[in-house]
């Protein structure tokens, strides 16, 4: 089921909110694991019984595994707890392309069960935490279920490890708590929502139509290509809104998945704000185990390429992601190494330090993204072709026509472009925080702030539900991970 | 501190609000089974069973259903289209734009191939079916060759669709291009649809009968016509723009020829596998102008008064016709309003539209000895010729 449908906006939703405040504490967790199997069977209504044979496998493992923690026994099933999972991952996600480009196999492509990448990792991260003793394990099945399943998070994250919601899934909210959650989470929903259909969505028709062409100019392309990673950026970053907004309502304190990544200055800062669940848990559970960076540099740049290697992967098993992935584990290398030629000292006036590497930044990030986006790498190569020369997409002998459509898609768009920019970096949230603080230093203007904050989420939601009401446009990309 | 607590919880209270609200009205709000904005048939409730829902046909349909039935369903879409007019500033929405009065679909891509598979699919109806005869062809433009690029919107280059498609027919030869793209203006379409107005077609007819040699053979002009008038049409834009827009008024034409002529439709002579043919006395034969189809939104089109609207096969029979000629016209929806105009010259006129039937079929139904031969189409299916059978 889709956040951003009407089936789930205004059924799935109120039922989940009515059912889960209205059955007592303890019966909580069977309420959520109720509606998160009925949320995932929605969508998958055959693949839901993978998922559940899963669940019930791992459990069984880490109770045997718990059970037999002091002998050989136990470490077999620990094994055997994170085999499975990454078993059925490799067999959905990554067989038919493993036997087509390894073995020279023609076999049949399987459907993707939708969110198999983000359960695995959650199923697989708690079974590391159990066996290092980093959480208890959950005895109560629902609970542990309920924990896997949590609708929010369950097809799209972001990556929610036991230890993040383990005291909530126990012990449950206060009431105080509740009300601070519930009004939280329903801000955040809704901007979650509104990045995804009034952003995302808009900026993926402008993608389509300019992909759509043969040829373009210059600007058309860097607009394209700003236009694909801002897409990309608000649909899945929206989407984690929506599921970290969920969670609050429900009472849950889910993982930061991005904080503004566009505003980074390094490839490492980037990823230190994009997808974090996702590199937080290949730097825990591969990389620090690998030994990290505390080895010999041929060892750390061997870390870092099987990290990337499996990051590029983890989205997809084609060569676009794989190039993707490598492309930012030499990126890495590279930039490590010129820290330690530099020494991190710049002979440049600190703004211009500042410009250049956000400069760069931004250009490695569009181009990486044009890789990402594009299912073949001729493709991606002609896209990135046409940011910098002629050649590929960029015409070299035009018509009024064609100049004319040009004009008119990047004129027709333009809004929604500088919004997308704008919406990407801290300054919306900066002028909202001024506004609050200035208000708030009275009584009529605080209560104004909240009148304002209400009717904004309610205006959010009443747009987004007119956009999904007339549009079709409204596919989400991270479902296919 | 207790005062302070409504402030915190007001958004809890609007955002249930709203939820619950919308969530009621969609249960209790009646359903329709028709669109007149968009004039369309509305989704219907699907049937909830055990192979709907593995095969997820049921959550597709059921999400239709509730999009089609939101409560307040237009005026969320106008919402929308004003966001995006207004806000977002685009200059269309779901590819409508509007400039004056008039509103029309954004094309502006070109493809050559189906302009020359147009050009392979004349050519070979000529040979199968008429290879000895002469025929004529011309293109009815699309709003935007008259409204798009003097109002910075782009089209495609007609100027190139047309030499394409005549460079290939001349290699074909013996086909007449028929230009009639000078006869017409923006102000001879609707405003809120696609389609053109029967009351200014005069000298398009007039047009295509010289390029028949037919020099007015019926003797008819515009005063020799009785102007009957739809009121409130709301063209297929007007639905997709989502914008308030004028209504148009529909004018159609009628006098004695149109009166005593009859319209035989393929679809509904065809009963049990059987084809009841024009000249067989059981054949069911309507009037050129379908009022009936306005009566209890029978046709969601009004445009559909026309001979009756969208049919694979017509034949249209005028007995008070000045000559014996007969025209058999490949064609689309435009040429439905168009036809009835040249009823005072021609005694029969069949109607084939390749989109609802196998060009492989047609030599059953429709003799082309003799017969003037026309291809008339819109430059929108000139560029999407592969819907063409």
């Amino acid at each position: 089921m889709l956040f951003s449908s009407i089936t789930f906006l205004y059924f799935f939703l109120p039922l989940v909110i009515l059912l889960y405040f209205f059955v007592p504490q303890r019966g909580r967790n069977l309420v959520l694991f109720a509606v998160s199997i009925l949320f995932y069977a929605w969508g998958e209504p055959v693949y839901v019984f993978l998922m559940l044979a899963q669940i019930v496998i791992s459990y069984v493992l880490v109770w045997l595994m718990d059970s037999f923690r002091q002998k050989r026994t136990g470490r077999i099933f620990y094994v055997l707890s994170v085999f499975l999972p990454f078993a059925a991952l490799f067999y959905f996600k990554y067989f038919h392309f493993f036997a087509q480009t390894v073995l020279r196999l023609e076999t049949k492509e399987i459907p993707l069960p939708i969110g198999i990448s983000f359960y695995t990792f959650q199923i697989v991260s708690y079974c590391a935490d159990v066996h290092y003793r980093k959480v208890k394990r959950q005895r109560n099945f629902i609970t542990y279920a309920a924990y896997v399943t949590l609708f929010p998070q369950l097809v799209a994250g972001p990556i929610v490890r036991y230890s993040d919601i383990d005291q909530t899934l126990i012990k449950g909210t206060g009431f105080s708590d509740m009300h601070v959650n519930f009004e939280r989470g329903a801000v955040r929903f809704a901007v979650g929502l509104g990045k995804k259909v009034l952003v995302a969505n808009v900026l993926g028709e402008f993608v389509a139509e300019v992909a759509a062409l043969g040829q373009r100019n210059l600007a058309l392309s860097w607009a394209y290509a700003i236009a694909v990673s801002l897409q990309i950026y608000f649909d899945f970053s929206g989407y984690s809104d929506m599921a970290i907004g969920l969670g609050s309502i429900l009472g849950f304190s889910f993982p930061e998945n991005f904080r503004y990544p566009f505003i980074a200055r390094s490839v490492s800062e980037f990823w230190r704000r994009w997808h974090i669940t996702l590199g937080a848990w290949f730097r825990d559970y591969v990389y620090i185990p690998m030994g990290g960076n505390r080895v010999s540099m041929s060892r750390w740049i061997w870390n870092i390429l099987v990290v990337w290697l499996f990051t590029g992967l983890w989205h997809g098993a084609g060569w676009n992601f794989i190039t993707w992935g490598l492309l930012f584990a030499v990126l890495l290398v590279f930039e490590k190494a010129v820290v330690r030629l530099c020494g991190g000292i710049s002979r440049l006036p600190v703004f211009l330090t500042y410009f250049f590497r956000h400069a760069y930044l931004v250009i490695i990030v569009l181009v990486s993204f044009l890789i990402f986006h594009n299912e073949s790498l001729s493709g991606a190569v002609s896209d990135i072709q046409a940011l910098f020369s002629s050649g590929g997409y960029i015409a070299v002998d035009t018509g009024e026509t064609e100049r004319l459509v040009w004009a008119y898609l990047l004129r027709n768009r333009i809004v929604i472009l500088i919004a997308g920019i704008v919406g990407s970096t801290p300054l919306p949230m900066w002028f909202w925080t001024r506004i609050q603080e200035r208000f708030k230093t009275c009584k009529t203007g605080e209560a104004a702030i909240h009148v304002v904050r209400g009717l904004l989420t309610v205006g959010l939601l009443f747009l987004c539900t007119a956009y999904l009401i007339d549009g079709s446009f409204n596919p989400f990309l991270y479902f296919r991970f | 501190m207790k005062n302070d607590r409504w402030k915190q919880r007001i958004t809890i209270y609007v955002f249930l609000f709203w939820l619950v609200g919308l969530t009621l009205l969609i249960v209790i709000c009646p359903k329709e089974t028709v669109s007149e904005a968009e004039r369309r048939r509305l989704a219907e409730k699907p049937e909830l069973t055990l192979d709907s829902v593995l095969d997820k046909s049921f959550m597709d349909n059921i999400e239709k259903y509730l999009l089609d039935h939101f409560p307040f369903r237009n005026a969320f879409r106008r919402v929308k289209a004003h966001f995006a007019y207004d806000v977002l500033l685009q200059k269309e929405n779901n590819d409508i734009y509007t400039a004056g009065a008039h509103a029309s679909k954004l094309d502006y891509e070109l493809k050559e191939t189906s302009v020359k598979r147009l050009a392979e699919k004349m050519a070979g109806l000529r040979e199968k079916y008429f290879p000895n005869q002469m025929f004529c062809y011309a293109v009815v433009p699309d709003k935007n060759y008259f409204l798009a690029r003097e109002n910075g919107f782009p089209s495609m280059d007609y100027g190139r669709m047309v030499t394409l498609l005549t460079e290939e027919m001349e290699r074909a030869g013996n086909a007449r291009y028929i230009d009639i793209l000078s006869c017409l203006s923006i102000d001879d379409y609707y405003h809120t649809d696609t389609h053109w107005r029967q009351e200014r077609l005069f000298h398009t007819a007039d047009t295509i009968l010289g390029a028949f040699d037919i020099e007015d053979a019926s003797g008819m002009q515009e005063a020799d016509y009785q102007a009957n008038e739809v009121k409130d049409f709301y063209g297929v834009y007007y639905g997709q723009a989502a914008l308030p827009m004028e209504p148009d008024t529909i004018v159609y034409l009628t006098n004695e020829v149109t009166e005593s002529a009859s319209v035989w439709s393929l679809e509904e002579n065809f009963h049990n596998g059987k084809v009841v043919l024009p000249d067989e006395t059981a054949a069911v034969l309507m009037p050129v102008y379908r009022t009936d189809k306005l009566e209890d939104m029978m046709s969601v089109d009004k445009y559909d008064i026309y001979t009756g609207g969208a049919s694979s096969l017509q034949v249209i029979r005028s007995p008070k016709a000045a000559t014996d000629k007969r025209l058999v016209v490949f064609r689309d929806s435009y040429t439905s309003s168009l036809a009835p105009l040249l009823l005072g010259t021609y005694r029969e006129i069949t109607l084939i539209d390749l989109r609802y039937i196998n060009s492989a079929l047609i030599g059953e139904y429709v003799d082309f000895a003799d017969a003037d031969i026309l291809f008339l189409y819109n430059t929108a299916i000139v560029n999407q010729s592969e819907m063409l059978k």
